[in-house]
């Protein structure tokens, strides 16, 4: 066995006794910046929660190399209620108790996403770029080495789009840096730092390569061709 | 000389000496009450801190109720023919139906949120309602149990001895520094339990605890202090520090901060103006909700 991430063999993912995926083989290595891509309701969020370990696979296995994993969130799953400081969201990034350290790299990370002059403000009072660049920054304090990011770009201006892109590239550093799995919808934005696409429809889970899915018109074609089947 | 402190005319010395630990009691509320009632607040179920209560006090007179039945069985619980201790006895023989009625509520209502049918607060209005007719209805089947119940829900907490003081004490004591002390566990697990799961934190495990704290507090202040009391302090102080904390470590220290005036000022209301101690203590916290309603504080 190579020393993938991930590695998934012919596994079923899905929720009760109905399964969304079907026969899932696939392996996340080292340094991959992945975006996961498909029609609304063709299992994008099944395959990402089961690659991230909150559902188990119906049957077929899933083998975890990676020890340590970040995780971010849709901004709109969490409660603009809750009077958290910037800060307070960063440490909830660490599993164990908030070390002298940590506190260091909380600023660290903070100023990584260019918001070290926010540590002290309320996290509902920021714009949504801005939250979603916490939350990045609270994914990183546990050194992962796969970061999986649940939609990052929605409901988030176009500039902003394209500074946590860019914010992710960096931190891909070119597959130095952690492995990044990414649900999008705006293609555009993953052309340029993804090196791959896994393209999910009809319950079944196929990588495109980096050539296919960069020049867009192989992700435009298989776009065309779901649209064609549903309508006709 | 220094001039003796008066409140309505009675020298502090003298209210201390009659009713101090009434009146550390509703400190200790007004201190601890208002953590829990933080969390009920943000998680969105503050309406269990108006319901739950009101399931203790039911227990309360439901153990009134079946009081001549346990009696037969197990012995005279309020009147013990053989033990100085009957205060004791009857203090855990109350905390045990208390408890259990908290607890059978808090179960089912966790249960129905979970369900998210869309009814959850119609159902807790529905569980509030049935739990008062129930605590009223059962308190009638004793005459014992009719004037503990007025006593509890009209919060005249000027009677409360050591032991109920120290059962308070303890059990709030022991929930303030818990949720203090895992107030990030708690926080996270609450606010995004995906991310607790994927650090390997077991959500469930860390809401039974907090729900367990809930149920402690219910039943350990409604038995003491009563239902009126507990349900204003676990709301009122959250509500009126919400807009002014930026963080979640300020929002717990001024609800506990509120809940502290509050509980000081209601003593002083209470005695000034001859009152009783419960309502006056949350017609003061009520106050601390003017600058928010008045639009001060954060948006």
């Amino acid at each position: 066995m190579s020393d993938a991430l991930i590695r998934v063999q012919a596994a079923d993912f899905g929720y009760g006794k109905t399964s969304i995926l079907k026969g899932v083989n696939l392996a996340i290595e080292a340094g991959e910046f992945l975006g996961i891509l498909g029609p609304n309701g063709a299992g994008k969020t099944t395959l990402f929660r089961g690659l991230l370990g909150l559902i188990r696979p119906m049957a077929g296995s899933l083998e975890r190399g990676a020890t340590r994993v970040g995780y971010v969130p849709q901004q709109e799953k969490l409660d603009p209620a809750w009077p958290l400081s910037v800060l307070e969201i960063i440490k909830m990034g660490l599993a164990h108790r908030v070390t002298k350290t940590d506190r260091a790299n909380a600023h660290a990370n903070l100023e990584r996403v260019g918001l070290g002059d926010r540590a002290r403000a309320t996290f509902s009072q920021l714009s949504g770029g801005q939250r979603q660049r916490v939350l990045i920054a609270r994914a990183l304090m546990g050194s992962p080495e796969v970061l999986f990011l649940d939609e990052p770009t929605s409901g988030v201006d176009r500039p902003n789009q394209m500074l946590i892109m860019k914010l992710l590239q960096e931190l891909n550093d070119e597959g130095r840096g952690p492995a990044i799995l990414i649900v999008a919808h705006e293609l555009e934005l993953l052309a340029k730092p993804a090196t791959g696409a896994l393209w999910v429809d009809e319950g079944t889970v196929t990588r495109l390569d980096k050539e296919k899915f960069a020049g867009g018109s192989g992700i435009e074609a298989l776009f065309e061709a779901r649209h064609k089947k549903v309508t006709s | 000389m220094i001039a003796e402190l008066t409140i309505g005319g009675m020298p502090f010395s003298l209210i201390w000496e009659l009713f101090g630990y009434s009146i550390l009691a509703a400190l200790v509320c007004g201190l601890a009450a208002p953590l829990v009632g933080s969390f009920l607040l943000v998680r969105r179920t503050g309406f269990y801190g108006i319901t739950l209560p009101q399931f203790a006090a039911a227990g309360i007179a439901f153990g009134f109720a079946i009081l001549p039945w346990w009696s037969q069985h197990f012995g005279d619980i309020l009147h013990p023919v053989d033990s100085g201790d009957e205060s004791h006895l009857a203090l855990g023989y109350h905390m045990q139906w208390a408890g259990l009625f908290t607890l059978v509520g808090l179960l089912s209502m966790t249960l129905a949120a979970r369900k998210k049918s869309g009814n959850e607060t119609g159902i807790m209005a529905a569980a509030f309602a049935i739990a008062s007719a129930a605590t009223i209805l059962l308190a009638q089947a004793s005459a014992e149990g009719d004037i503990f119940i007025s006593s509890l829900l009209s919060g005249e907490i000027l009677t409360i001895d050591s032991h109920e003081f120290r059962l308070l004490a303890y059990t709030l004591g022991l929930v303030a520094i818990g949720l203090v002390a895992f107030r990030r566990e708690f926080t996270q697990v609450s606010y995004d339990p995906e991310l607790a799961r994927v650090l390997g934190r077991k959500p469930l495990v860390w809401e039974g605890a907090l729900m367990l704290a809930v149920g402690a507090t219910v039943s350990a202040a409604v038995m003491t202090v009563g239902p009126v009391v507990i349900f204003g302090l676990l709301v009122i102080p959250p509500l009126a520090a919400r807009g002014f904390a930026g963080s979640m470590g300020q929002f717990l220290l001024l609800s506990s901060l509120i809940g502290g005036l509050s509980a000081l000022g209601g003593v002083w209301t209470s005695f000034h103006y001859d009152w009783p101690l419960g309502p006056s203590l949350i017609a003061f916290s009520a106050l601390f909700l003017l600058p928010s309603m008045v639009g001060v504080g954060r948006k």
